[in-house]
């Protein structure tokens, strides 16, 4: 009984884990193994071509870097805007619930499918002459990930107990100085893994990116992905170097904020 | 205390206010005027609405997009559950097949897409060639491209990506639960599976309304995995919503059309989004 669970439960992890496990081979195979019969599973001869044809000689090292440029920018924008709101809902008093209803609306905003506000967006940004830009897109992405921080950051200011705070501007400190000096050192790992989930939903998103970016200048790695996928001749090794690449950054930060997941997968709903 | 008075006309203004007023102006620009924007771009033209009733690609979009978020909520549900029971009762490694079992859900969804195109692919991939290695006759699997089995394999991948996320959330649902309860329940003489029935599935209800609510709001948008997979065909066998609304934007340049059908979208979301919004309150 002990041994068939436990061969179910690796019979899963192998299911998980096989598709992934098989892009990696092939982003590593000679042209001729990638597709050979019988399938090649293990001891193909490897070879790290297709890594330097998508990254030295390809576009894939210009949509990295625009990928990792708008993560970045696009996370710090929207922790800049959404904790100063979480704080403000979490730690003031508001008449007739009005904390709850912003709060509420905030949310809603991030539960708007994203084929509904893309094409106003589209148009919106093309009239700005936005778009094909970082900037564009980094400005969509804020505004996405936004309701997020505040809800995430909500939950852990309410998890500090008032007393710190109100003790340390007792002492002198100005609310802005509790924040910055008291409060947020303890809500660091909240922080951090709030960041990192900004980051991951950053770097894998796609709808957005694929319409509002036509050039290597705005690209970013699914978009460069897809556009590979949709030719009419693949070069299979080339974009499952790319995409092995654009999977490890999620990975680590996945690993890094694994204590938070549940947390922010439930947009802050399941304390987990 | 926290409550102060604004001078000019002696109104109070929450203090808070001022803190949240940053956030709110971004979210009015990026999302609610946008969406006043397609409201606009929708009534630019009477017919875009007349048209939504007489247009079967529309119907059949929304019908496919209705069986495959229904077909792979169920499915993820009940996959969920049961490694998240089978995972809970091992004694040891329990953080090891925990992790692993998450990856999937990890990858940015167009990568994991790509990867099922390498698999799918009937001629040359990796799951007609192991099945055929196995001695299966696998001329008529053609999943992806195939009509008549191309939603069910996107359902497949779509099973295989979120599965882990169902089983992450029924996870952390099942080790919240109070040990009391199932302990009474034991004394009491009830076996596992009463205990399952009676005891842990009424208190693990909460998790499994969000999970299934977080995901099935998901689900209806579905775009990344069939772009990639099969843009929508053979013929229109994958055709979904959004990717409808895809193509009448940006291929045909009918915004005004695309808009209005984004709307049916919008209510199908609200239906989950107030639901989910109660059941977060809830907790």
């Amino acid at each position: 009984m002990k041994i068939f669970r436990y061969g179910a439960a690796v019979i899963a992890v192998v299911i998980a884990l096989a598709p992934v496990y098989w892009l990696v081979t092939i982003s590593l195979k000679r042209e001729v193994d990638q597709f050979a019969y019988p399938p090649q599973w293990i001891g193909f001869t490897t070879t790290l071509a297709h890594y330097r044809e998508a990254f030295a000689g390809g576009s894939f090292a210009a949509y990295f870097e625009n990928s990792v440029f708008l993560a970045a920018i696009s996370t710090v924008a929207a922790l800049l805007a959404g904790v100063p709101a979480a704080y403000g809902l979490a730690r003031f008093e508001w008449p007739r619930k009005w904390d709850e209803r912003i709060g509420d609306w905030i949310l809603s905003t991030r539960m708007l499918p994203p084929i509904v506000t893309i094409v106003p967006l589209f148009l919106m940004l093309r009239e700005a002459r936005l778009l094909n830009s970082l900037s564009g897109l980094a400005i969509v992405y804020t505004g996405f990930n936004l309701p997020f921080v505040v809800w995430m950051m909500r939950g852990f200011f309410e998890e500090v107990p008032r007393e710190i705070e109100e003790a340390a501007m007792l002492d002198g400190e100005s609310r802005m100085g509790a924040l910055l000096r008291i409060v947020l050192p303890l809500v660091k790992p909240g922080l951090a893994a709030t960041a990192v989930f900004c980051l991951v939903v950053a770097w894998n998103e796609f709808l957005f990116a694929l319409i509002l970016t036509e050039t290597d200048a705005a690209m970013t790695l699914p978009v460069g992905i897809a556009s590979h996928v949709t030719q009419y001749e693949i070069q299979w090794g080339v974009m499952s170097a790319a995409g092995v690449v654009a999977m490890i950054p999620v990975l680590i930060f996945a690993a890094a904020a694994q204590k938070y997941l549940v947390r922010g997968l439930s947009l802050g709903a399941v304390k987990g | 205390m926290s409550v102060i008075a604004a001078p000019a006309r002696g109104r109070r203004v929450p203090e808070g206010f001022w803190w949240v007023f940053p956030s709110i102006l971004v979210l009015l620009a990026l999302s609610i005027y946008p969406l006043l924007y397609a409201v606009k771009l929708s009534l630019a033209d009477r017919r875009n609405f007349t048209r939504l009733l007489s247009d079967r690609l529309f119907f059949t979009a929304g019908v496919q997009t209705i069986v495959l978020t229904l077909a792979a909520l169920a499915i993820e549900f009940a996959l969920g559950l049961a490694l998240a029971v089978l995972i809970d009762s091992l004694a040891r490694g329990r953080t090891f097949f925990r992790t692993a079992l998450l990856v999937p859900m990890l990858l940015p969804p167009v990568v994991a897409a790509v990867a099922w195109r390498l698999i799918y692919n009937p001629q040359f991939g990796v799951l007609n060639g192991s099945l055929r290695r196995l001695g299966f006759d696998t001329s008529h699997l053609t999943w992806t491209s195939g009509e008549g089995s191309a939603l069910a394999s996107v359902i497949l991948v779509d099973v295989w990506e979120w599965t882990p996320f169902l089983f992450l959330l029924l996870s952390a649902g099942l080790q919240a639960i109070p040990t009391e309860p199932l302990e009474a329940a034991r004394v009491d003489g009830a076996g596992a599976w009463r205990i399952f029935c009676d005891v842990t599935l009424p208190l693990l209800k909460p998790t499994i309304v969000l999970a299934l609510l977080l995901r099935g709001m998901d689900l209806v948008r579905i775009f990344d995995q069939i772009f990639i997979l099969t843009q929508g065909g053979p013929g229109t066998a994958t055709e979904t919503v959004s990717l409808y609304i895809y193509r009448t934007a940006f291929r045909f340049s009918n915004f005004g059309y695309a808009a209005a059908m984004s709307f049916v979208l919008l209510a199908a979301t609200l239906l989950f989004s107030r639901g989910l919004l109660k059941a977060m309150r809830a907790r």
